[in-house]
């Protein structure tokens, strides 16, 4: 019954259903995705808050939750991609570049657009995604440093100093 | 601009000034600087997927491992989202606990950054005043809990023990001392004209940036905007007491300074109030009681905020029906302070980026979680 009332609620011209905690959670395509997220901009949205991806297996979710200080409000934003690919939105927000640059490095999410997309929190060179579900954990990677200063990536733990 | 001039630092990983392991490569034209590249990882051990892998119960310890400094916010901050999640309700008197256990755990942190900002600038002395009265709140947490820093007192549906009336005294023993020692260290740091002339007008963030890159917390409230969780959002039992938000105009490395200072007096203030108001009752949901924690299932997803002492802790929690969450994750507020960095310190003298990075208070355990 109220899932059906749900489905009639509108914000911004968009369906929406109602997360567990109460926010309001819209599911958009990819194509409309980034007008949809500039008119949230220009309503008032300014804060980014949190930039997620989730591995659902067959596809990839990322979760964007906005932020009105004005009016103390928080939208879920949520897209689904099979391919890893999705619009950056850091034209819109500054604060995205190290949302997308981690969503890269944990779940491997392409974000297209994004300036300077290279790890932030592993260093260059590691092999997998670790928060996608069918990451290999029992190889261990070492990090070594090299001549010049410069992270690297091996399997060999006996290798560099 | 030409760039062939430019000097490359690397300040970092292993610096005193750095608190912790943050690396910073940085592009000097003379003295000025150009360009900052934070480089960050160095502590990170992916707390997000060992959530996932562990059972809900058991997350609460890396939580406690993020900020390591404000352990019970942490936890408070995972548990908002948690509890909505497993459905489990909160009793009344574990609610006012968690506020007093927040408040206090915030005054400890406040005090680790104002001693450790001192050293950054140079003064010894006051890092000396801030840790005894830091210490003496870490006898309350010892008290409450057995261990100082990594608490894990809170727990799924309330606490883990409840509040003993000789741990309420010692709290009051702390509360009546504490106001008058905070204006001494305060005295300390703003009758000193080294630490005024290297902390005003510098690090300055204009409000409409603050909000484009995240940034939140005393830094966000330092340039300006009204902006606290705990007013906005009230969670816990936030909404039953009195206290202000302390809002800056100015936007610098002092204003910032001046900010946290006034958010102690606050929490000290809720401290007071919550012991006034302190309930009896449960102090722990039966549904949420050590035999069964592993047990419980989540459903469905929540994403909670509180205000930690750095600004907003978000957690966002994804279950699927199992005794594990299927996706953990934390928007860690001091990531996105320290985004700002470069935009900070961008043109202004390379003495001055320890003031400004001082000034965002990093912790690198939830930096790099």
């Amino acid at each position: 019954m109220e899932d059906t009332e749900d489905k009639q609620k509108t914000f911004m011209g968009k369906e929406y259903t109602l997360g567990k905690d109460g926010r309001k959670i819209i599911f958009l395509t990819k194509d409309e995705f980034l007008p949809f997220m500039k008119r949230l901009k220009e309503s008032g949205f300014s804060h980014l808050s949190l930039i997620t991806g989730v591995d659902r297996r067959d596809y990839i979710e990322v979760v964007y939750h906005l932020h009105s200080i004005s009016t103390n409000e928080i939208v879920v934003i949520k897209v689904k991609t099979k391919d890893s690919r999705v619009p950056s939105v850091t034209s819109l927000w500054s604060s995205a570049d190290w949302d997308e640059r981690e969503q890269y490095d944990m779940m491997g999410i392409i974000f297209e657009g994004h300036p300077n997309l290279k790890r932030i929190l592993l260093p260059e060179g590691w092999i997998g995604h670790p928060l996608r579900k069918n990451y290999d954990m029992d190889t261990p990677q070492y990090v070594n440093m090299d001549e010049d200063g410069e992270d690297y990536v091996t399997f060999d733990s006996g290798d560099g100093w | 601009m030409d760039s062939s001039g430019w000097t490359e630092l690397n300040i970092g990983p292993q610096h005193p000034s750095t608190h912790g392991v943050l690396r910073l490569k940085v592009k000097l034209d003379g003295e000025i600087i150009k360009d900052v590249e934070p480089v960050i990882g160095y502590l990170h051990r992916n707390a997000e997927k060992l959530c996932e892998m562990s059972y809900y119960c058991d997350n609460l310890i890396y939580f406690d491992r993020l900020d390591y400094v404000a352990s019970m916010i942490m936890e408070s901050g995972f548990l908002e989202a948690a509890e909505k999640v497993l459905d489990i309700e909160v009793p009344e008197r574990a609610k006012w606990i968690r506020v007093i256990m927040s408040e206090l755990s915030r005054i400890a942190s406040h005090l680790v950054w104002a001693g450790a900002f001192g050293l950054d600038l140079g003064m010894l002395t006051p890092f000396f005043y801030c840790f005894i009265q830091r210490e003496k709140i870490l006898n309350i947490f010892t008290e409450v809990c057995g261990s100082r820093q990594q608490t894990n007192y809170m727990s799924i549906g309330g606490v883990y023990q409840d509040l003993q009336e000789e741990t309420i005294t010692h709290i009051w023993e702390f509360l009546k001392q504490f106001p008058e020692k905070l204006e001494e260290i305060y005295k300390l740091f703003i009758k000193n004209d080294i630490f005024f002339s290297r902390t005003k007008d510098i690090g300055y963030l204009p409000k409409d940036v603050a909000i484009d890159y995240g940034v939140t917390g005393p830094m966000l409230r330092a340039s300006g905007v009204p902006y606290d969780v705990r007013k906005d959002e009230p969670y816990l039992t936030y909404d039953k007491v009195n206290f202000d938000v302390p809002v800056s105009q100015k936007g610098d490395v002092l204003a910032r300074f001046v900010v946290r200072f006034e958010e102690m007096r606050q929490s000290a203030r809720i401290v007071k109030q919550a012991l006034e108001k302190l309930p009896d009752g449960p102090y722990f949901n039966p549904k949420g009681k050590k035999s069964l924690m592993i047990r419980v299932r989540g459903n469905g997803e929540a994403y909670s905020r509180v205000e930690s002492s750095k600004g907003e802790l978000g957690t966002y929690i994804v279950a699927d029906g199992s005794v594990r969450p299927y996706r953990v994750r934390i928007r860690s507020p001091t990531f996105k302070n320290l985004s700002v960095l470069p935009v900070l310190a961008k043109d202004t003298m390379i003495a001055d980026l320890v003031s400004i990075s001082g000034s965002i208070d990093l912790v690198f355990g939830e930096v790099d979680r």
